[in-house]
């Protein structure tokens, strides 16, 4: 019985319980949210579609002129992800040389159609 | 009851059926709620338990295969009729007008009968977990029911009647019975717990162990009214202890005019129930399920014996003419 | 009465993963159980063999949800004692943070769970919000609240801000009184006193016979660690002492697991206000030399294996996934005889099965269009047909 005392604390206290769509739950800092891709900083390396875990990155026709280190590069590919098919684990932006693809600091909805895609 | 029109009204709208539902409902959602705020989560809506009874009853009944339907139909009729009968015994405003010598006898064996009605459905429905829950309700009612008995009948003997309203009336001359016989209101709040089959006494419908125990096969309307009589157990067996221990709607002293008499034995009533209630929500949250044979021996041991001292101590003070 | 079967499973209340118990009941005591694990073979070994080791690090957090840092820990570890890599100490210090961190939340997820088990609501209610502070403090330091991905080989693939840290030790004090209560309560709450002492009583010796691993093993007086044992990460550097109780029974396990809740408050206390300076990871190479490891870790549940054979190549040939719940299942089975129906889900909830991380194995006829397990005898006589060269008449 000893949780009497909690208890009846309890009863007189507010719940702990966040309403979800009344109050929002803050969001940190370091949250893996949303992937979104810096069109004009990417070089089109490809590396994100190679370390994707979810094969959700494919390289697809996008040629443009990108600064890169003080020289202008001239890229042929830029990435292009599947939305929902992205798990949001953050190899993309870990292994991307520029920061050009990166996971924004807001949720990402969930879904089950394949086409969605962010580029 | 000399005018027809007025029994009527007593037994459909107020304090009978219509006034119970209502009631029986409200008090469902405070457990809930109650509950879940001692549990700091934020707990049903006022509605709750309405809209899932009017949503039961929407629902598909499921035949288990080679299951008699039609007792599987009319059990749970049997166990809520019942439990209405036996509320319009109990005093909620004023005596009841039903009120017999021996009324507190029928109470108690039409609450016995939710119970039985559980096992054979249990037995009913072909299915092992059900078996199982049905077999376990009967051995905790075995269990439960003689302290129970016991702790109900001790103020009748000392007041000398075997009618709850008479017995009301004895309090409000006298004493009321929870400080008179402190033990036998502890064990009537447990073994009403355990007749509700409410942790820490829900072995027979342990989800973790037996799914629902003799719920299992019950859907859609069956499974709305066996719950329904359920709450509305609730408020009788709360109306009985408070009726019995607690000097039910009476008050000691008398006030004018009459119907301001009734209205505040009515509000009297609602204070006392829901103190029970909150006794036993308490209980409930404060608490795990124990094991059966865990509550045989203690229900054995302790409680029956308890029960057993309890009437002999209302003997010796009968016999001393403490209160004659 | 006569010997009823009761099949518990695949689908019921009690259990949140797919396994089927066959228990054998006579009235309300058990005689025997069988039990059919793999509902839930989700081929992850092979998955592994598949990807580099980049990409394999996602997957291996996925065997488990609730320790998923310790599977990730545990294949990295391996690689990087393939490739012979040195971890910078603050690295080791961070994995080390959020190996805790993980046992904390794990360890308060199965008391909720054996409290629920036991219809305690109220206790599973309260564990659970105090669990979210804990996932709180790791989504604020990795980004997410499961998956936290702070492992690749070589290191870890996030800092710790220094105001993460303070953030953090901001939280530890709130956590210590909820852990002193809980302390308090296992000791003196009746319900979880008649419903834990004496069920499921394991021996020392039947702990070390069967194999139990964790806390089930510690709970029955087995001072086997591998945090101590065979310290690997921070472990050495941290002063700690391994929780070990005589009781034997579920009571000994939860006061195993609350003890360990307490010494993992400590550990992470230590690690954050000891973290040192430094880089966070070393650049891995692509390719890890021909070998075979066995990389042991110290998971919530107790030992967890992986074995890894590498060939040369970016990939593993060959992983293979002891989870520490394959390890206690003998010691339930034999533990559960004799008790009481009531008390199965507390026993089975004691050793806090995890049942896809144990799903390893599943037989496919392809002929006969069947799937199933393999008997032990069926087992050796396979092995020796193989390697005898013979087929399967």
């Amino acid at each position: 019985m000893s949780v009497l005392g909690e208890m009846f604390e309890n009863l007189l206290s507010r719940p702990i319980t966040i309403l979800y769509p009344k109050e929002k739950v803050p969001i940190p800092g370091a949250f893996r949210g949303r992937v979104a891709i810096t069109d004009e900083k990417c070089i089109g390396c490809s590396k994100c579609s190679l370390v994707c875990p979810a094969r959700a990155i494919t390289m697809i026709d996008g040629p443009r002129e990108v600064e890169f280190n003080g020289k202008t590069l001239t890229r042929k590919k830029r990435p292009q992800v599947k939305l929902y098919k992205c798990i949001r684990c953050g190899l993309c932006e870990r292994h991307c040389p520029t920061g050009a693809i990166f996971l924004k600091n807001e949720l990402s909805s969930s879904g089950t159609d394949g086409e969605i895609v962010v580029t | 009851m000399t005018d027809p029109m007025s029994g009527v009204i007593y037994i459909f709208i107020f304090p009978g059926f219509f006034f119970l539902f209502l009631y029986a409902l409200f008090l469902a959602f405070l457990d809930r709620k109650i509950a879940a705020r001692m549990q700091q989560r934020v707990g049903p809506p006022f509605f709750q338990p309405f809209a899932d009874f009017i949503k039961m009853l929407g629902k598909e009944v499921i035949d288990p295969a080679g299951v008699d339907r039609v007792i599987f139909d009319a059990a749970p009729l049997v166990a809520l009729a019942a439990v209405m009968t036996a509320y319009l015994y109990i005093p909620i405003v004023g005596n009841s007008p039903l009120a017999f010598q021996g009324d507190l006898v029928v109470v108690l064996y039409l609450m016995s009968l939710p119970t039985i009605v559980l096992f054979l459905l249990g037995w009913l429905s072909r299915n092992i977990f059900s078996a199982i829950g049905g077999i376990r309700s009967v051995t905790q009612l075995f269990i439960y029911e003689v302290p129970f008995f016991l702790a109900l009948l001790t103020p009748a003997l000392m007041a000398g009647t075997w009618s709850i309203s008479e017995i009301v009336t004895w309090q409000q001359k006298n004493m009321w019975f929870v400080f008179l016989q402190p033990i036998g209101f502890i064990i009537a709040l447990i073994g009403l717990q355990a007749k509700l089959e409410r942790t820490p006494f829900d072995i027979p419908e342990a989800e973790t162990e037996i799914v629902a125990g003799p719920w299992t096969e019950l859907t859609g309307r069956r499974l709305a009214i066996m719950d329904l009589t359920i709450d509305v157990s609730f408020v009788v067996g709360s109306a009985l202890v408070a009726a019995v221990f607690l000097g039910g709607p009476l008050i000691p002293w008398a006030v004018t005019p009459a119907w301001l008499e009734v209205v505040i034995g009515f509000f009297v009533f609602l204070v006392k129930t829901l103190a029970v209630l909150l006794i036993l929500s308490s209980i409930k949250v404060a608490t795990g399920r124990i094991r059966i044979d865990q509550l045989n021996d203690i229900g054995w041991k302790y409680i029956a014996s308890a029960s057993i001292l309890q009437v002999g101590i209302v003997l010796v003070m009968n016999y001393l003419r403490v209160y004659a | 009465m006569p010997e009823v079967v009761v099949s518990i499973g695949p689908h019921h209340p009690a259990l949140k993963e797919p396994v089927n118990f066959k228990v054998v009941v006579d009235g309300e005591k058990i005689v025997r159980l069988e039990l059919d694990l793999s509902y839930n073979h989700r081929g992850v070994e092979k998955a592994a063999e598949q990807r580099d080791f980049i990409r394999v690090l996602p997957l291996m957090e996925r065997v488990c949800g609730i320790c998923s840092h310790a599977h990730s820990t545990a294949f990295a570890k391996g690689i990087e004692e393939i490739m012979q890599l040195e971890i910078p100490p603050r690295a080791q210090y961070i994995r080390t943070i959020i190996a805790e961190l993980e046992r904390m939340h794990s360890h308060l997820l199965w008391l909720g769970v054996a409290a629920h088990v036991i219809g305690f609501n109220t206790l599973f209610m309260w564990t659970w919000r105090d669990r979210e502070a804990i996932q709180d403090t790791v989504e604020e330091m990795s980004g997410n609240r499961v998956h936290y991905g702070m492992n690749e080989v070589g290191g870890v693939r996030r800092d710790l801000t220094p105001a993460q840290v303070t953030a953090a030790l901001e939280r530890l004090p709130n956590l210590e009184e909820r852990i002193k209560k809980y302390v308090d309560m296992v000791n003196k709450e009746e319900t979880m006193l008649i419903r834990f002492r004496g069920v499921g009583k394991l021996s020392k010796e039947e702990a070390l016979r069967y194999g139990t691993v964790g806390p089930t093993a510690r709970a029955s007086g087995v001072d086997y660690d591998i945090r101590k044992d065979d310290p690997y990460l921070a472990y050495a550097d941290v002063p700690w002492n391994v929780v070990t109780d005589t009781n034997g029974d579920v009571y000994g396990r939860t006061r195993v697991r609350i003890g360990e809740l307490w010494e993992s408050i400590r550990i992470v206390r230590y690690c954050l206000e000891n973290l040192p300076e430094g880089p966070i990871r070393v650049t891995a190479p692509r390719n890890a030399p021909t070998g075979e490891i066995l990389s042991r870790y110290e998971a919530p549940r107790g030992e967890l294996v992986h074995f890894i054979r590498t060939n040369g190549t970016d990939k593993v040939e060959r992983v293979d996934i002891r989870t520490p719940t394959l390890a206690n299942w003998t010691s339930v089975a034999m533990c559960l005889v004799n008790q009481n129906l009531a008390d199965l889900p507390v026993i089975v909830a004691a050793i806090d099965p995890c049942l896809s991380c144990t799903s390893r194995i599943t037989l496919l006829d392809n002929q006969n269009k069947k799937t199933g397990v393999m008997s032990l005898d069926e087992l050796i006589w396979r092995n020796r047909s193989r390697d005898q060269g013979q087929e399967r008449p």
